[in-house]
């Protein structure tokens, strides 16, 4: 019989399960240890109900491509990533600082703007930002938090360490994906899920429901909260109404809702206008309201800035905080960590060259093929170069498009990013893996047990997103106890 | 209660109701005609002609027989009122209400539209179309049955009951108008040999036969069938029970309107159908009128409840 984990190579980067070719991490001993027990014809029967739970469940996410949108089934690899929960720990208090210090700096580019004024930060930057909204100067939203739903995605190094690559300020999406992926691994794997120490998830609804009720406009009373979404053609649909439904909020559509005369926001239901208290909103600042931001465009809501500045109704996360979802400025949060809370930064930053420097700009031309170049604003894996893994021709068409642009591109090193154990044909090969967790910011703080690791399913492939080939694990904090 | 999710609801249930009144069909049908002797007018026929969707059926058919009739009922997907049609429709209207319903009530949708994709191929032979169909009517009875037990009976639940009860109205007066066929009196001698079978057949597709014996104590025969089929108001698919349904639903749900008194209208017209004296063409009159009158109905839920799409 031959074991799924023959020929198991940890390659050059940092395995999350295995310390060598043979020897599981302590953290991750119980589970190599249960998958060597099990025949191959097990595992395949596995992922086999696995990938059925998924179809029934209808846990589907939508490819935009030429021949229309399709409905896919979410690529699931069974094989769980695991993290020491003492280890977590450290990682819970980087994010919620982070998010701090982001909330600080929203707030007072919004308002003072003493970050730039004492010389913190070019004023450049944020003047030439896609995502800076000048309707939202002197706006001071509850609990002065404009981002209150952050993804933070988080790679660990060849060294180990984990790094932060990117803050998701605007509507960061997964968070469904993290939760059902628990509940199918629950199916597949009951008896391993018994002898080990996990810490739940699954109060991710009931968190974000009650920050969601904390920034309320009024706090006398019952809330009504809605989510906002672009509809049924969006990619993240099936997210919106997983968490409406979850949370027992209503999911609503642009046409659902209307601002009325006294500046309030209502939705049409079977009886009349009711008045809603606060969004969850997926749709981008752009779309959000055709009198103040995109005029032809048909998912908003006329008149819902009016009413969000009239203070009359709570919108997560808050127009305008997309300006810290910027590459350019994320550079800077380990200054605004120091220059607002007065810490040192505990999660440290991936080192980055912003092309609109000049001296940096010099430095990426020149090195190109070793560098990962971003556009600073855009998301889901789009419109980037790897540099190792490109050609000649590919560098040279990159360098022309940074040259024009060089405030909208950043470049990183290319990162060992770490690998995990993947069921590949029926066998376990190493592929590359990030981390998505959530952070929720009202009255509190909160920071999902986890978060959503997605593993590049193609070999030696660095990209993650879902839209890209991409696919997720289960993701298992686990408590080893104070050995 | 969302505007446009009291209407997906409804569509929701009216969708479903369809479904399941295509698989039943279907099913009976081939029973019969099993006990029937060739060549009798009850063939494939008579399926399109319930639905009315005759002149859809020749567009793309030119021959009628059990191949292009089933594909024409179930598999169809350019036929809007094809069973996987009418699945995907409803799964369509699910997907987008998922915050109102119990987990439980989407994942059977799906599977039943999966399950119907997967065997989209084998539905053509007899012996899998048997099982497909017990599969198909089996998931709509969980699919009610799960809300019966899992589901607040709130506005929602109401709005789902409300398109139940319309459609199955719709059908049971549909699936009478075949009924007004058997009276005719141009029947062949053959025919009414064959008549208390085909009584028989309409109370199975609409799952009536064991509780008309309980209830009729006589043997089958038509004006019992007709008066049973219109007017009882214990019978989950009678017209009058469904009426019933619909009044009370609407009576609960709020901002009613004037709706409450078209319903009254309505059942008053349902009653006075004297099914003892009714010639075939009369008959076939009343059901058309019944139709037609469901159909207002229904454009006056609309009217009263749902998303009026307004021009901005």
């Amino acid at each position: 019989m031959k074991s799924i984990w023959e020929s198991y190579k940890t390659e050059s980067a940092y395995d999350e399960l295995m310390y060598s070719e043979f020897q599981p991490r302590q953290v991750s001993y119980s589970l190599c240890q249960y998958l060597n027990i099990l025949k191959k014809e097990d595992i395949d029967r596995r992922k086999k109900a696995a990938e059925l739970a998924i179809m029934e469940m209808g846990i589907s996410f939508t490819v935009y491509s030429d021949e229309g949108n399709i409905d896919r089934a979410w690529p699931f690899d069974i094989i769980p990533r695991i993290i020491e929960a003492r280890e977590w720990k450290i990682i819970e208090k980087g994010l919620k600082q982070r998010l701090t210090a982001l909330n600080c700096f929203i707030s007072d580019v919004y308002s003072e703007q003493s970050f730039i004024k004492d010389g913190k930060m070019p004023g450049e930057i944020i003047n030439s930002s896609k995502n800076f909204r000048k309707e939202c100067v002197g706006m001071k939203p509850r609990h002065n938090v404009w981002a209150n739903i952050c993804g933070t995605d988080l790679v660990r190094n060849k060294d180990g360490i984990m790094y932060v690559l990117e803050d998701n300020l605007r509507v960061p999406s997964g968070v469904s994906y993290m939760l059902e992926n628990r509940v199918i691994t629950k199916r597949v794997f009951p008896e391993l899920l018994q002898g080990i120490n996990i810490l739940p998830i699954d109060d991710y609804p009931t968190q974000l429901h009650d920050m969601l009720s904390s920034i309320a406009p009024h706090q006398n009373g019952k809330v009504t909260l809605v989510v906002l979404t672009p509809g049924i053609y969006n990619s993240a649909y099936f997210e919106h109404a997983y968490l409406a439904q979850q949370m027992g909020a209503q999911l609503v559509e642009g046409n659902d809702l209307v601002v009325d005369e006294d500046d309030y926001v209502y939705m049409r239901t079977i009886e009349g206008l009711k008045k809603v208290d606060v969004i969850y909103r997926r749709i981008d600042d752009d779309f959000l309201d055709p009198e103040v931001f995109r005029k032809d465009s048909a998912l908003g809501v006329r008149g819902l800035m009016r009413a969000w500045k009239a203070g009359n109704v709570a919108l997560a996360n808050a127009p305008g905080a997309g300006v810290a979802d910027d590459k350019v400025v994320y550079a800077y949060v380990p200054e605004m960590i120091r220059y607002y809370m007065n810490e040192e930064p505990i999660l440290p930053n991936v080192p980055t060259y912003l092309c609109s420097n000049n001296e940096h700009l010099d430095y990426v031309l020149a090195h190109l093929a070793e560098l990962v170049v971003k556009p600073a604003n855009e998301s889901g894996g789009y419109g980037m170069l790897v540099g190792p893994h490109a050609s000649a021709k590919e560098i040279n068409a990159f360098r022309q498009i940074i040259q024009k642009d060089p405030r909208n591109y950043i470049a990183q090193p290319t990162l060992a990013i770490s690998t995990a154990p993947t069921l590949c044909k029926g066998k376990l090969e190493p592929r590359h893996i990030d981390l998505r967790p959530f952070i929720l910011q009202g009255d509190r703080t909160f920071v999902t047990a986890g978060g959503l690791t997605r593993v590049a399913l193609k070999k030696g492939s660095l990209v993650v997103n879902s839209s890209q080939g991409g696919g997720s694990k289960d993701t298992w904090i686990i408590n080893m106890g104070d050995r | 209660m969302l505007s446009r999710s009291a209407e997906r609801l409804y569509w929701l249930a009216r969708y479903l109701e369809r479904t399941e009144n295509v698989a039943r069909l279907v099913s009976v049908h081939m029973n019969l005609l099993m006990d029937l002797p060739r060549g009798i007018e009850m063939g494939w026929q008579q399926l399109i002609r319930i639905n009315a969707s005759e002149q859809d059926f020749y567009e793309n058919n030119k021959i009628v027989n059990e191949r292009t009739v089933i594909r024409f009922l179930l598999t169809d997907s350019s036929h809007l009122g094809s069973l996987f049609s009418t699945l995907s429709a409803a799964r369509e209207n699910i997907r987008t209400s998922r915050e109102l319903l119990p987990d439980e009530a989407w994942e059977q949708v799906n599977e039943m539209y999966l399950y119907t994709k997967k065997n989209l191929d084998s539905i053509i032979n007899r012996r899998s179309r048997v099982l497909f169909l017990r599969e198909i009517l089996k998931g709509c009875q969980r699919f009610t049955g799960l809300l019966s037990g899992y589901m607040s009976h709130n506005n929602p639940y109401r709005f789902i009951r409300l398109g139940r009860n319309l459609e199955r109205a719709d059908m049971t007066s549909r699936i009478l108008d075949l009924a007004s066929l058997l009276l005719s009196d141009s029947r062949s001698d053959e025919m009414r040999q064959y008549e208390t079978i085909l009584w028989m057949n309409i109370l199975k597709s609409l799952n009536a036969l064991l509780m008309y014996r309980q209830q009729m104590h006589s043997r089958i025969n038509g004006d019992d069938v007709l008066n049973f089929l219109l007017l009882d108001k214990n019978l989950p698919r009678s017209v009058g029970c469904c009426i019933a349904e619909i009044s009370d639903s609407i009576n609960r749900l709020p901002n009613h309107d004037a709706l409450p008194e078209k319903v009254i209208e309505l059942e008053r017209y349902v009653q006075a159908i004297d099914t003892h004296h009714t010639t075939q063409v009369q008959l076939r009159g009343i059901l058309d009128d019944l139709q037609n009158k469901l159909g207002e109905l229904h454009r006056q839920i609309a009217d009263n409840w749902f998303l009026a799409m307004t021009v901005e």
